[in-house]
């Protein structure tokens, strides 16, 4: 009972990390019908700031959300103003070219990370890194349940956002029927700036709170990416709800996986659900939803 | 579709030139030998500090005159640490290079995938740190080996577990789930029986993951007396970690050498890599002539402590040297023979390939146990070489 309650804690926190690093991807996704295949070096250059603002500054890790998700979503804003919304002026170029920009500017963001900082593994060491709090028997690492309440957090607040402001609107808006949101008076070129921006902050916000538990070095986004994509897929294209859903499955199989299975085949794991998911419900999560 | 084929010529144009130009320019008064080593990817920290001592050692080899009044040159291919782009990075180097023999070999997958290929052209290749039995138990006469294979690394374990830890009677063996990992915890489990232990667990992992708690857990509940790990740096580094934050308390921590000794794994375990045993192939401390040089003066150049995959590299950057000065002519089987009859005193030890048990072409050594005292990494045993005592057994994490 007690390796079960564990492993469903180590799940449920997890997962609530994995559903903020989808959210931010499924946002642009569902925008701009494309996959953003730099999701995880995004993540990784908002590793880097905390580290810096950690390491040379001594700005605690969560105070440095401040300011890694607005520089974030400042990168976000530049890639989606001048390297994405060019190649959709072209006709001659498909659209599906964006993605493979995504896949060269998350190549060029890891080269770069690799010029200043070298290949050396980066981690950020607080008091609490490997604090940890008792409840009956089972351990809470506290950096990760804090970790986890700042992603419900900002889960939260991405949806008053959508559904209460008037940019989020005209975000959703977008995503449901871009001609129609044209024609209403949505100015899509911005939404897409907008979302791209958001996006990257959100996953900016989970590099962050990820740092005091894990570590860093350029390649580290690859593994992400992947993991946002396979949350995104789970949890319907584009759809927020979704991708929370998305990243607690994954969070928990992993978990329970590498308890009662072996973690060996930690991958494994997150994959077969994902051929599952795509087998037997297509569309992910989202078809369970209204959302 | 015309403008797109345009520019395809173009490229393949550039590139020809690039290729042609570039191996154009070497001149023939060099010796070229071929080193592969991950550069990027995530063990790119080790080929890094690989990276360097060779250099080192070219640098020092070339001011003292080359090889027979040549300079070797060295040609270093990024593999990223995939084997696949190990095999291409290898055929690149003996097909357009056209090096006369073969150094580096970082991590067991690569090297494996590697080593076929350079048998097949009939290629000298020095490993140096490719450590699965394997890779020399398959009888290959142009594939040599500096580095005592994964399943003597515990050696030093063994002796300690019977003249310390005498208390010690079961184990958990954790390992990272590629070659390196997969061989050297399946030897362990059988020297085990050797050793007096019994095997309570031995679990498999994918390395790069974020939480080993359900792991450790499991470790945990069973209440092994000594938890053995085959890790590289970052994992060790969470494992320890987490293994904290649990509270988990066995007599002992061991760690099977790799990411145990580097001192990142202390940089980033921070107060839970206090107490760590490791085992480990080479320290500053060895008894062996030019050890203690070495490490200062890789201090001295690159401003960070080096261990024993830089002195693995040192090394074999020498007996490569040596290699080509006793070699007849740059006839690659000449080459190899000459790298056969190697009879050399270098930092990381003496070099001789010998065959034994099911190996050939295997150098052989003993190991050592470190251990993180104060956050620096001391020798501890054979006590002949130690540079502290050990702390045995390793206190409970609540009376630290």
């Amino acid at each position: 009972m007690e390796v079960f309650l564990q492993t469903l804690v180590a799940g449920v926190l997890k997962g609530g990390l994995y559903g903020l690093i989808g959210l931010g991807m499924s946002l642009i996704m569902g925008v701009m019908g494309i996959i953003n295949l730099a999701h995880g070096q995004l993540m990784m250059v908002a590793m880097y700031v905390t580290f810096v603002l950690s390491h040379y500054l001594g700005i605690d890790p969560y105070i440095s959300l401040f300011v890694s998700m607005p520089a974030l979503f400042f990168l976000g804003v530049v890639i989606q103003k001048y390297t994405l919304n060019p190649l959709m002026e072209q006709d001659s170029i498909l659209p599906e070219n964006q993605v493979l920009m995504t896949v060269g500017i998350g190549m060029v963001l890891t080269e770069i990370a690799r010029f200043i900082f070298t290949s050396d593994y980066k981690s950020v060491q607080t008091s609490y890194s490997d604090a940890t709090f008792f409840l009956g028997e089972i351990s809470f690492s506290i950096a990760l349940v804090i970790s986890f309440f700042i992603a419900v957090g900002l889960t939260l607040f991405m949806f008053w956002f959508l559904l209460k402001t008037d940019t989020g609107r005209s975000i959703r808006a977008t995503a449901q029927d871009k001609d129609a949101a044209l024609l209403m008076g949505v100015n899509s070129k911005r939404i897409t700036v907008i979302t791209f921006g958001l996006g990257s902050a959100l996953v900016a916000a989970a590099g962050t709170v990820l740092m005091p538990i894990y570590y860093l070095f350029p390649d580290i986004g690859g593994s992400f990416t992947r993991n946002a994509f396979v949350i995104t897929i789970l949890g319907g294209l584009g759809s927020t709800v979704g991708a929370i859903f998305g990243g607690l499955t994954l969070g928990l199989a992993e978990a329970f996986g590498a308890t009662y299975i072996g973690m060996a085949y930690d991958d494994m794991i997150g994959l077969l659900i994902f051929i599952l998911v795509l087998l037997f419900l297509p569309g992910g999560f989202k078809r369970l939803t209204k959302i | 579709m015309k403008k797109s084929k345009v520019f395809i010529g173009l490229f393949v144009a550039v590139a020809l030139v690039f290729t042609f130009g570039i191996s154009q320019s070497m001149a023939a008064d060099t010796i070229k030998v071929g080193i592969i080593l991950p550069l990027t990817g995530k063990l790119a920290k080790f080929g890094e500090i690989e990276n360097k001592s060779f250099l080192m050692a070219l640098k020092e080899i070339n001011a003292g005159g080359g090889v027979n009044g040549k300079k070797i040159e060295l040609i270093v291919e990024d593999t990223t640490g995939k084997p696949d782009v190990g095999r291409s990075a290898i055929e690149k180097l003996i097909t357009q290079d056209k090096v006369v023999m073969l150094g580096g070999g970082y991590s067991s997958s690569v090297t494996w995938a590697t080593i076929a290929v350079a048998q097949q052209n009939k290629v000298p290749f020095l490993v140096n740190t490719g450590s699965a039995d394997k890779i020399t138990e398959q009888g290959w006469e142009y594939i040599f080996r500096l580095n005592p294979p994964v399943s003597e690394y515990p050696g030093a374990v063994g002796s300690f577990l019977k003249e310390v830890a005498t208390d010690v009677k079961t184990v958990a063996i954790l390992h990272e789930n590629s070659l390196f990992g997969q061989s050297g915890s399946k030897t362990f489990e059988e020297q085990c029986e050797g050793f007096g232990l019994k095997v309570l667990m031995k679990e498999g992992y994918e390395a790069g993951a974020i939480d080993f708690k359900p792991l450790l857990m499991n470790v945990k509940s069973k209440e092994a007396d000594m938890v053995y790990m085959i890790s590289y740096i970052m994992d060790a580094s969470l494992l320890m970690r987490q293994a904290k934050e649990l509270n988990l308390n066995p007599k002992l921590f061991m760690g099977g050498a790799a990411g145990f000794t580097l001192p990142e794994f202390e940089k980033n375990a921070g107060k839970a890599s206090e107490f760590v045993y490791s085992a480990t192939l080479w320290t500053p401390s060895v008894p062996y002539p030019g050890a203690k040089a070495y490490y200062d003066k890789y201090v001295e150049l690159y401003n960070e402590p080096t261990e024993y995959h830089g002195a693995e590299a040192y090394s074999a950057m020498y007996v490569i040297a040596d290699t080509l000065k006793r070699a007849k002519s740059l006839d690659r089987k000449d080459v190899r023979n000459a790298l056969a009859d190697t009879n050399l005193i270098t930092v990381f030890g003496p070099v001789k390939f010998i065959s034994y048990d099911k190996m050939t072409n295997q150098n052989k050594l003993p190991t050592f146990l470190v251990q993180w005292i104060d956050g620096k990494l001391e020798t501890v045993w054979p006590k002949t070489v130690s540079t502290k005592g050990y702390v045995y057994p390793t206190p409970k994490w609540s009376k630290r």
